[in-house]
């Protein structure tokens, strides 16, 4: 016995009580598992914006005052001659109005559709305020009589009934957005019994509805991809490794990371959102990484020293292994902090955090369990491992090995000729980057066919559309709304942004004005306008009083009259329309509006879509750069050299490239999903180039190999390995693009390819740029050294 | 001996009760008893509405209101008197001693000089942007005997006076949807025969208003309640009236009730 390193001594000392550290091992896994049946859902858009951003605290504020939840839109669809208005299915609106008063969570109070609003209409000597229909229709001449009424009254026409009555609205509010998905199940259920007639068709959508339906969505979803995911990557290890031992040991550290990782989410009360459905993916994927590494080696080592003992074959896979693990886990962790840091959205906060966490347990595991295992099992040869000499392990060792020689000698051969073609990657990425757009649309997050989609496309193909924004009037004093010029200003505000595209309605306290005014005169077409004396607005409101109910206008003003709400109609959730929408809208306020008198502020769905969204975009960014520098400060650090930290991003920078002209040439979106693929794509990949560099480092510094023997040699065992490797993660990753969610498919679609070529780019880009660059840190002098120097390897001295 | 004394001690105390609740008076004497009280041939009031949303935003009302018998057609007239914007409206309402036909109401909006009439509401509909219906303002502290069908469930003790228990139910399901619910529960005074307290059950059988009555005094020998409170359980809106300067000697014109009056105002 040599003198023995610091972690020779370490990894002695811990191989010594093998058992007591796999019990350890195990009990921590069933200690954190226990915790992962208490997660819980969060899958309303709200949840991808900090609670205090101001857009969220004013629209509660705006949502205290005239309730307005996001709701579950019921759509009666008849595209029969008569449309909707045909007794039947006038009963059917009736009868669905009435039974959604019964389920739980709906506000009983904040239903509205034909059956429960009231029409405005002018009489000989009065105004009439009563329902559209007191008692259900029987006859067809009854429905065209209520037809007749429903679109004498502006209000409702594109917004409860469409234009060409083929479709009506049922709106149903909720009293909380977090039981969702229970009362969208409810809803699908009273749909499934609701009396239909012939020709009808019920869909249901709405916000609430895309968060109820999304919860379900994600359950499937996740029940089905994670199992997949790990059969594939166990797969992989069998076809690397042909041993019990190199299929299952490394599971067991899945096993570990995905238990903590999600084990401490529930038990710290963070929710599982929308995105959290990759995270065990990606965990699976990184956690198998490290114990490829370590069982290659072991392997390698055993083929080397068949009669070594258990425990010295561990402790000498462990001792060439901590160095290359600690360091992709450092910078893998540093990647995943980037995103943490640079996102203002808690669901990818926690993501970037919960992966840190599993990133290191995963590392924890395999150099403890792993190590700790292998020293129980007797010493095995793996038939992939069979074919190396002690005298020449340079060879192919198996027909991957033989791929990755190839590679390493096209690599030595053509160094000018990667980095050209790396050069051309780099420009076409920044040349999609520039193609590439951020957008949005909840609805794009379900395949086509689904139920929730067909019932969006119903609802704004029929009608004025059911994404809302809510422009909401602030006047200082107590009925100042009475006041004409007030009024008229809104007025003129709605007439403004129903010329925008995508909206095609809006509704406010002007619209009854007018419809009252229009009453009290006689009915008169022409006196469908507002009053110009405050005095004749109050006097028309105790007048609606007279036969409405008191809680008639609240979503359209307050008690006071001193605040009012304007509900703009689109026809589209995508974020593209909803922020040209919403800045035109700002640009009018601040010109054509807001006074001292008067002011006006945005909120509802469309709003707070376009600023969380809009974030999205520069949070993107901002965590690429940020998760770029601290791999780089990483990997400079630890190999005490700021060229090193530079030449280990550039395979995953130019991999980013790449992503980006993927995405700017097919457009695909800079989206919710895709948006968080850098940050992990950097965390993931860098861990290629560092293996390389650092097992090329090795060669060169400490065995005194020239820069050609040491990329011959890093092809066969570190280039295998990263093989391995590389294909656990990108399956891993493939088993996502079969997701139902769109964003997932995906995600999954460009991390897979982020993997590979950051993979490809470290197994070619890297070499051939220390062959070019020759830096000092791998251990080269202007000319390369021939002689070796020392030698290090304790493996050989062991025997 | 001692066995039968215990019997007969089981016995009195089986037949206590029952003999006590025997002595209670039945729903239909309890609603003539409320009828038959006097309320006088004709008042004039100052009456406060006070609305409160469930956000406790209020709106006050000042009123100056009417009422007198002709016969047994009652007339009543509510001239505003604050805010200004709403000053001089005046609201009238002929109601019919004739079940069959409609009442008559009337709306003076002075902003546009003109008298409007009100269709005929449901009786179940709010009135004025009160948490009162119309068949409540109409009935003020009596009851309509024929919507329906009462029984008395036992007597309790409201602010230290002693109640009847009076549970109303409309007697068949237009009624019912007329009114607007399915059920009163009234806790009427057993020496005045006014409610003190009733509860509104909704059609949907929740909890769906209460109405209480406060304040009650004799003026001029008539038994008058000073306040009325209602609180809206479904909706959170809460009305108040608080009525003042009740005289029911006053002289008050025929005339009072027409739409000149309306229009000329106070």
């Amino acid at each position: 016995m040599k003198t023995n390193t610091t972690a020779e001594i370490f990894f002695e000392r811990l191989t010594q009580w093998p058992k007591t550290i796999i019990l350890i091992g195990l009990l921590l896994i069933i200690a954190t598992g226990s915790f992962i049946p208490t997660l819980q859902k969060d899958t309303r858009s709200d949840a991808f914006m900090p609670p205090d951003h101001p857009a969220l605290i004013y629209r509660d504020k705006v949502q205290e005052i005239f309730g307005l939840k996001d709701p579950m839109v019921i759509a009666v669809v008849n595209d029969g001659e008569h449309g909707i208005f045909n007794p039947q299915s006038l009963a059917l609106v009736e009868w669905l109005s009435f039974e959604l008063e019964e389920i739980a969570n709906i506000d009983p109070d904040r239903i509205t559709s034909l059956a429960t609003e009231n029409d405005v209409i002018g009489t000989e000597d009065g105004m009439l305020v009563e329902p559209f229909f007191e008692e259900t229709p029987t006859t067809q001449q009854e429905a065209d009589a209520i037809r007749t009424a429903v679109m004498d009254f502006p209000l409702f026409v594109g917004s409860i009934a469409a234009r060409d009555g083929s479709a009506t609205l049922i709106v149903a509010e909720l009293e909380n957005q977090a039981a969702a998905q229970a009362t969208y199940q409810t809803l699908l259920e009273l749909v499934e019994r609701a009396p239909k007639g012939e020709g009808d068709s019920i869909h249901v959508a709405g916000e609430g509805a895309v968060s109820g339906y999304m919860g379900a969505y994600i359950d499937a979803d996740a029940k089905r991809l994670n199992p997949i995911a790990a059969l594939i990557i166990t797969f992989v290890l069998f076809i690397a490794f042909r041993t019990l031992r190199g299929t299952l040991l490394p599971n067991l550290v899945v096993l570990g990371t995905v238990a903590s990782a999600l084990g401490l989410m529930a038990a710290f009360g963070v929710p599982f959102f929308v995105i959290t459905n990759a995270l065990p993916v990606v965990l699976i994927g990184i956690a198998v990484a490290d114990s490829i590494h370590i069982m290659s080696q072991y392997y390698e080592e055993v083929a080397q020293h068949p009669k070594a003992s258990s425990q010295q074959l561990a402790v000498q896979s462990m001792v060439k292994m901590w160095r290359p693990i600690t360091l992709t886990t450092l910078t893998t962790m540093a990647g995943f902090l980037g995103l943490s840091i640079a996102s203002i959205m808690p669901p990818m906060e926690y993501f970037g955090i919960f992966a840190m966490i599993g990133v290191a347990v995963a590392w924890l595991y395999s150099m403890t369990v792993v190590p700790a295992f292998l020293t129980l099992l007797k010493p095995k040869q793996s038939k992939a491992f069979q074919a190396t000499t002690t005298s020449n392990n340079h060879k192919g060792i198996d027909k991957f090995g033989q791929v990755m020689s190839f590679l390493g000698r096209f690599v030595i051969k053509r160094p000018g000729a990667v980095l050209t073609i790396g050069a051309v990657v780099i420009i076409g990425g920044i040349v999609g980057a520039t193609k590439l757009e951020l957008n949005e649309a909840r609805i794009t997050i379900f395949q086509k066919d689904e139920a929730i989609v067909k019932a969006d496309h119903a609802i704004n193909s029929h009608l004025d559309g059911a994404h809302y924004l809510d422009i909401v009037i602030e006047t200082p004093n107590v009925e100042d709304l009475f006041k004409p010029e007030h009024l008229q200003r809104i007025e003129s505000l709605q007439n403004y942004v129903t010329t925008l595209p995508h909206v095609n309605g809006s509704t406010s306290i002007v619209d009854y004005l007018k419809q009252m005014n229009r009453a009290l005169n006689n009915d008169d077409k022409a006196a469908y306008q507002l009053s110009d004396n405050a005095e004749i607005v109050a006097q028309q409101f105790l007048l609606y009083s007279a036969s409405g109910d008191p809680s008639d206008f609240e979503k359209e003003v307050d008690y006071d009259y001193r605040l009012a709400n304007v509900r703009v109609r689109l026809d589209t959730g995508l974020y593209s329309a909803g922020k040209a929408v919403v800045e035109a809208v700002e640009h009018y306020l601040d010109t054509n509006f807001n006074d001292s008198d008067i002011k006006a502020n945005l909120s509802g769905r469309v709003n707070i879509d376009y600023h969380w969204i809009k974030s999205l975009g520069d949070s993107h960014f901002y965590s690429v750069a940020i998760s770029l520098l601290l791999v780089m400060t990483m990997a400079a650090l630890s190999m005490r050299s700021a060229i090193a930290g530079f030449i280990t991003v550039v395979p995953v920078a130019v991999s980013v490239l790449l992503i980006y002209a993927v995405m700017g040439f097919s457009n695909i979106w800079l989206a919710i999903g895709t948006s968080m693929f850098a940050a992990i794509a950097i965390g993931l990949g860098v861990d290629f180039s560092v293996h390389t560099i650092e097992r090329l480092q090795v060669l060169i510094k400490k065995e005194g190999r020239t820069i050609d023997e040491a990329i011959t040699a890093l092809y066969p065992s570190t280039g295998r390995a990263l093989l391995f490797n590389f294909a656990a993660l990108t399956l891993g990753f493939s088993v996502l693009t079969t997701s139902e969610v769109v964003p997932l498919t995906r995600f999954g679609a460009l991390i897979a390819v982020a993997v590979s070529s950051s993979f490809i780019a470290s197994m070619t880009i890297l070499p051939a740029l220390i062959k070019v660059l020759k830096p000092r840190f791998i251990g080269l002098e202007k000319t390369a050294s021939t002689k070796p120097q020392l030698n290090f390897t304790p493996s050989k001295e062991k025997e | 001996m001692k066995k039968i004394n215990i019997i007969a001690a089981l016995i009195l105390t089986l037949i206590t009760p029952m003999t006590f609740a025997a002595a209670l008076p039945s729903g239909d004497e309890i609603a003539h008893n409320i009828n038959a009280r006097d309320e006088g041939l004709s008042v004039s009031r100052m009456v406060v509405m006070e609305m409160t949303d469930k956000r406790g935003k209020q709106r006050i009302r000042k009123t100056r209101g009417f009422r007198k018998y002709f016969g047994d057609e009652k007339r009543t007239v509510i001239y505003y008197l604050t805010p200004k914007n709403v000053k001089d409206t005046a609201f009238m309402t002929y109601d019919y001693a004739d079940a069959s036909i409609d009442d008559d109401q009337w709306l003076y909006l002075p902003a546009m000089r003109k008298v409007r009439r009100i269709s005929a509401s449901d009786r179940g509909d709010y009135f004025l942007g009160t948490d009162f219906t119309y068949e409540d303002i109409k009935n003020e502290t009596k009851v309509s005997i024929e919507d329906y069908t009462r029984k008395t469930m036992g007597e309790e003790v409201i602010d230290g006076h002693r109640t009847f228990i009076v549970e109303s139910i409309p007697v068949d399901k237009i009624t019912a949807k007329e009114l607007g619910h399915s059920k009163v529960k009234q806790w009427v005074d057993a020496e005045i025969w006014m409610a003190r307290k009733a509860e509104f059950t909704s059609l949907r059988n929740k909890p769906l208003k209460t109405i209480y009555t406060k304040e009650i005094k004799q003026v001029q020998g008539i038994w008058t309640a000073h306040r009325l409170e209602v609180e809206n359980q479904k909706t959170g809106h809460a009305t108040k009236f608080i009525f003042s300067d009740i005289d029911y000697q006053k002289e008050i014109n025929d005339d009072l009730f027409t739409e000149r009056a309306l229009r000329r105002g106070l």
